[in-house]
């Protein structure tokens, strides 16, 4: 084997490479190569997303927690509810603070230090979405008018990432906001009780769960190459090579609650119908896989 | 004010945890663990994978039931050149971090430690699974290092307990020490002291020992007797984490 490439390097006069070469070489033109036949290095079609799985109550010390994988990428989310004065122009009123964590664990693009500019942008996303979309109605967090309400903060961990955090996230988020249960509180002269008994029963009395008005869903895809062709659910050498980024967020009733198109100067009207229809269908599959792990 | 994260309010605590009278929790006075599937001896099963990072040039995840840890290994690197000087030696930069709602309180921002029950065993997963993780990274070293913890617990007074055990010799009056394997969070509040040992199994030497709290010099010489002993439990199955890994490289290939 080995002493008949020599042979052939000998024989032609041109340089020849390995694929794995030519990829670190010319990522973009090795991307070409293969979007020009309509797959992709990984064996996707270009309009395909990586296989996902969600899993919901992974982690015990929190109110609630899921852990979404979409390919290489995964993000554990957990909810904890902690006690909080509300704010004076909200008196009943509680809050809900989402924040993404991209640490150096993750990948060799993330340093250590205050959050990077990339989960600065996904923490406010999802906050927008969670907060425009009216997903959950803030009174209900209220213990005591004026006292006391809960803070639900919402941490989303990046444990492996390989591209599309967005989607991510926010599945990780929705689905560790459907799994939440709170104790039933108790207040009594400015302290805030909960029973500290384990009940595991699925219907019981002593705790509550989170009314969810709508579940918003995500499909990201990236813009590649002049052509701004679309490729769904980018890993990471994919969006590091991409023109633009666009992200439709989608409830269960197939209404938008959030697009985001950002790069690659200007998409047609075309490409952006093309996205919203395969985001309907995605977030539809994205449901069903969450509804059948609870 | 952070304005690099979401704000949320300033000031937020735990509400208060109420038992009802009569509720029972755990207290070592009875001579039994708080998992009651375990002996004083036992360890917690363990799970270890490798690779579940791919960015990661070596990664490993280990859970002892609810502690969860992911660590990942990213080098070697070139070492930044300090002034000029040519050092013939390498670093190894170590950093564990614990997700905010790993524990009962919320951490504030302080590898990724996902949900942590008990804090010795704590460090000594984390020992366990950076070891690993390493020599999944291809990085050559002497031997693997596999962590173990302790607790010493002082049990009774509790007569009938203490009259049915025939093997403790150390009996003072009512109360004896005992130690706990890989003690979990409930028994750790009533610890006396704790030992963290990590231990190179095939070279038989100690790299590391973490003691605190009070504890008889023949309760820790025991302790650290035990600690060898589950360590070389825990290297089997590292062993066959990494062959397992290996195996799996072959059949992608």
């Amino acid at each position: 084997m080995a002493s008949s490439t020599t042979a052939s390097l000998a024989a032609s006069p041109a340089f020849t490479f390995s694929a794995s070469t030519f990829q670190k070489l010319h990522p973009t033109e090795y991307f070409r190569k293969f979007v020009s036949q309509g797959v992709r290095p990984d064996g996707r079609l270009l309009n395909s997303f990586r296989p996902t799985t969600v899993h919901q109550g992974v982690i015990t010390t929190a109110n609630g927690s899921a852990m979404v994988r979409i390919g290489g990428t995964t993000v554990v989310c957990g909810v904890k509810a902690e006690v909080a004065e509300p704010k004076l122009d909200a008196p009943d009123q509680g809050y809900l603070v989402p924040n993404v964590d991209l640490s150096p664990i993750c990948s060799s693009a993330f340093r250590p230090g205050p959050p990077s500019e990339q989960a600065q942008v996904v923490s406010d996303q999802i906050n927008r979405v969670l907060k425009e979309s009216n997903v959950l109605d803030l009174k209900d967090l209220c213990i005591e008018e004026g006292k006391a309400v809960w803070s639900l903060w919402v941490d989303v961990v990046c444990v492996s990432y390989d591209g599309n955090i967005y989607d991510a996230s926010l599945t990780a988020v929705m689905a560790a906001l459907a799994n939440v249960r709170i104790r039933k509180p108790t207040y009594e002269e400015g302290v805030v009780k909960v029973s500290g008994v384990d009940n595991t029963d699925e219907d019981d009395n002593s705790s509550f769960k989170l009314k969810l008005a709508r579940t918003p869903l995500s499909a990201s895809f990236v813009l590649f190459d002049t052509s701004l062709t679309l490729l769904a659910d980018p890993n990471f050498a994919e969006e590091a090579i991409s023109e633009g980024q666009i992200s439709i967020t989608i409830d269960e009733q197939g209404k938008l609650c959030a697009v985001s198109k950002v790069g690659a100067a200007t998409t047609s009207l075309t490409s952006m119908r093309q996205c919203v229809d395969r985001a309907r269908e995605r977030s539809q599959e994205l449901r069903a896989i969450m509804n059948q792990h609870q | 004010m952070d304005r690099k994260r979401v704000p949320g309010p300033e000031l937020s605590v735990a509400p208060l945890v109420e038992y009802p009278v009569g509720y029972k929790r755990w207290t070592p006075l009875e001579e039994k663990r708080h998992d009651l599937k375990r002996q004083t001896e036992d360890m917690r099963p363990i799970y270890l994978k490798t690779g579940l990072i791919n960015q990661a040039n070596g990664s490993a995840y280990i859970e002892l039931e609810k502690t969860k840890l992911a660590c990942g290994v990213y080098g070697p690197r070139p070492a930044k050149k300090l002034g000029g000087i040519l050092s013939t030696k390498g670093t190894l930069n170590c950093e564990i971090k614990f997700a905010t709602f790993s524990c009962a309180k919320r951490r504030s921002n302080v590898r990724v430690l996902l949900e942590s029950d008990g804090f010795g065993s704590c460090l000594a997963a984390a020992i366990t699974a950076a070891s690993v993780a390493l020599a999944h990274a291809g990085i050559e070293m002497l031997d693997l290092v596999a962590g173990c913890s302790a607790s010493y617990i002082q049990i009774g007074p509790n007569p009938a307990s203490i009259s049915s055990r025939t093997s403790s010799s150390k009996a003072r009056g009512s109360i004896s020490t005992q130690i706990f394997m890989d003690a979990d969070l409930e028994e750790e509040k009533y610890e006396q002291g704790a030992i963290v040992l990590a231990y190179m199994p095939s070279l038989n030497e100690i790299t590391h020992v973490l003691q605190s709290g009070k504890a008889e010099g023949s309760t820790i010489s025991k302790s650290v007797e035990y600690c060898v002993e589950a360590c070389n439990k825990i290297y089997a199955v590292m062993h066959h984490a990494l062959l397992e890994s290996i195996n799996e490289n072959k059949e992608a290939l």
